[in-house]
């Protein structure tokens, strides 16, 4: 493709793979820290990113999504920056031969949760898309039996959403005593909770 | 006025003339589970059938679902591993290892050498474990149950050694962030030590590998020459490589189609590299080659126990890592060829104690998803049969 600008050095020596599965694929911009390859495409290009790859890369692992947000009802924030406010949708495409693997990612904004759904270029995709829908609201335009698959009818909410709390905690806090209690010695950080294991 | 024997005879033509009337088969929805044995947990399986023949099913899941990413969104990395050895609780330890093993590589840390061949070796462990379950409950769901007796005898013997070094058979929890845990009652400072396996491990797993193959030459003939097996399982659910793939098929059932792929082949998670063993593949894709290709992947399982055993690196179990765990911004994915097939984690991290967002590609799911495409125009008591060769566990699929 002309002139792909790397959204971060590669870390392994080149040529990398990413860089060219991103031709392959179209993509606006490619990672390949800690050896996963990652090419980024817009969301238009979502299935014909996919159509391309697939005479390479036959075998749909998984697909995910992530909610990037500043606002956590559960969980840690990202350190440092702000993050731009999206939902990121992964999908991880491998061969049966070599070895050869890449992850295909785009950007939904957070008012407009519909992406085209990629049944009709990997079979592999349904139940996962089926999940992402269930868990974090994402609506596969084109899926053929867009049911629930996981969460029992009339379930309200979407959980792996940041800011969907996590209801348990909210009645019994938890982690208790163990884990807010500082560490005997200067070793940690004050405040810093006893890691297990080590 | 009509007596009893006239009532009779009078309901007997009535029928007959129903009969007569409606001679066709209706179509009928059959429901199976959520609390039937053979779907190894709670996989309700809803079932149209025509007759005999299966229409189409749809499998509904969720029951057991317990909702890991997103508790792992609250807790320590060194948490997340006691929680991932329940997704798939027939091969706990297997589950740690790709989540360990992405957690380092985001941290920049290796473990030693000697930690990993103890990984290494406890995976195959718990791969026999879990083939061996695999041929005790398979042919038990067709009516075969002497085979039970022999497979779990052995997996009891490897689970022991299990119990032996881990201090646990089913939830090890034995991984920790750049290495594995001291022996069991080793005390601190037997991390700095060589010997730290518990005393007779090492003869003690020969000797368990050596059983091993025994009762996989007993199984042979137990299972594979069974004429009950072969009655129920020659050709029936047969999966061709193309759909296998389409599917996203991994691990056996995969390699059952004839793709020779092998995560341990191809990844560097662990060092399989330097040991001799072979892909198990199959030519036919049906119920008795998943089969076949689970009992002979026993032996090359032990196999490379043995091997790993010859040449047990000594040295520390644990890289320095420092007392609190905090992972730097970044995602990594790390795959590993689980007993059942692909499994991996791919893990957001923040920069902070716990994980951003972790998602867990379970295998058992991720197989299950080829159910109603091998199940449309099956025999009913093909159901089972089909179900049971696929070999997954329910913790595996909902998570």
């Amino acid at each position: 493709m002309d002139g792909l600008p790397p959204e971060a050095p590669p870390t392994e020596e080149p040529p990398s793979r990413a860089a060219h599965w991103a031709a392959v694929a179209g993509a606006t911009g490619w990672t390949d820290a800690f050896r996963t390859a990652k090419v980024r495409v817009p969301r238009e290009r979502w299935v014909e990113a996919h159509r391309a790859l697939k005479e390479h890369l036959p075998f749909f692992a998984w697909l995910s999504a992530i909610d990037w947000t500043n606002e956590v009802a559960v969980g840690d924030p990202v350190e440092g920056d702000p993050v731009e406010e999206r939902f990121e949708v992964l999908s991880r495409l491998s061969d049966v031969s070599a070895g050869e693997a890449v992850i295909v990612s785009t950007d939904l904004p957070r008012d407009d949760l519909n992406l085209a759904s990629l049944t009709g270029v990997y079979t592999a995709a349904n139940w996962h898309e089926r999940e992402a829908s269930d868990m974090f609201g994402i609506c596969f335009e084109g899926h053929p039996n867009p049911v629930r698959i996981y969460l029992p009818d009339g379930f309200e909410g979407h959980p792996l959403r940041k800011s969907f709390p996590l209801l348990a905690r909210e009645v019994k806090p938890w982690p208790g005593a163990v884990e807010v209690a500082p560490l005997p010695a200067a070793e940690a950080a004050p405040g810093e909770a006893k890691e297990g294991g080590a | 006025m009509t007596t009893p024997a006239d009532r009779h005879l009078l309901a007997v033509h009535r029928s007959e003339v129903a009969v007569s009337v409606e001679l066709q088969t209706p179509e009928m929805t059959l429901n199976i589970g959520p609390q039937h044995p053979s779907t190894h947990g709670v996989l309700r399986l809803v079932a149209r059938i025509s007759g005999e023949r299966v229409e189409s099913v749809q499998p509904v899941m969720g029951y057991m679902h317990r909702g890991y990413e997103k508790l792992a969104e609250v807790r320590t990395y060194a948490q997340i591993t006691a929680l991932v050895n329940r997704i798939d609780w027939v091969s706990g330890f297997a589950n740690e290892v790709p989540f360990i093993i992405a957690a380092e590589r985001l941290m920049g840390v290796e473990a030693p050498e000697r930690a990993q061949y103890i990984r290494l070796v406890l995976t195959e462990m718990y791969r026999i474990a879990n083939h061996l379950i695999f041929l005790c409950a398979f042919p038990a769901e067709l009516g075969a149950p002497t085979p039970l007796m022999y497979a779990l005898r052995e997996r009891e013997r490897v689970l022991d050694l299990v119990e032996g070094l881990t201090g646990g058979r089913f939830h090890p929890n034995f991984n920790r962030i750049g290495g594995v845990k001291p022996a069991a009652g080793g005390g601190a400072k037997q991390k700095t030590r060589s010997q730290d396996l518990p005393k007779g491990f090492i003869e003690g797993t020969r000797r368990a590998m050596a059983a091993v193959r025994r009762v996989c030459d007993d199984l042979e003939g137990l299972v594979l020459g069974n004429e009950i097996v072969q009655q129920r399982a020659v050709g029936v659910g047969v999966l061709p490589a193309e759909v296998a793939i389409e599917y996203a098929m991994s691990g056996p059932n995969l390699r059952a189609s004839g793709v020779a792929f092998d995560l341990r082949k191809v990844e560097d998670y662990l060092p399989y590299h330097r040991f001799d063993f072979d892909v198990v593949t199959m030519p036919n894709g049906d119920a008795y080659d998943r089969c076949r290709v689970r009992l002979e992947e026993i032996r090359q399982s032990t196999r490379i126990i043995e091997q790993a055993l010859d040449s047990l690196p000594a040295g520390p179990l644990q890289a320095k890592v420092p007392r609190v765990i905090k992972v730097p911004k970044g995602e990594c994915y790390v795959r590993a060829e689980n007993p059942k097939g692909e499994m991996g984690y791919h893990i957001v991290s923040g920069g902070g104690r716990r994980p951003y967002r972790v998602k867990i590609r379970s295998t058992s799911f991720c197989n299950l998803a080829v159910l109603p495409w091998l199940l449309e125009g099956a025999l009913i008591p093909d159901i089972i049969a089909i179900l049971g060769s696929l070999d997954y566990v329910l913790g595996d699929v909902d998570r």
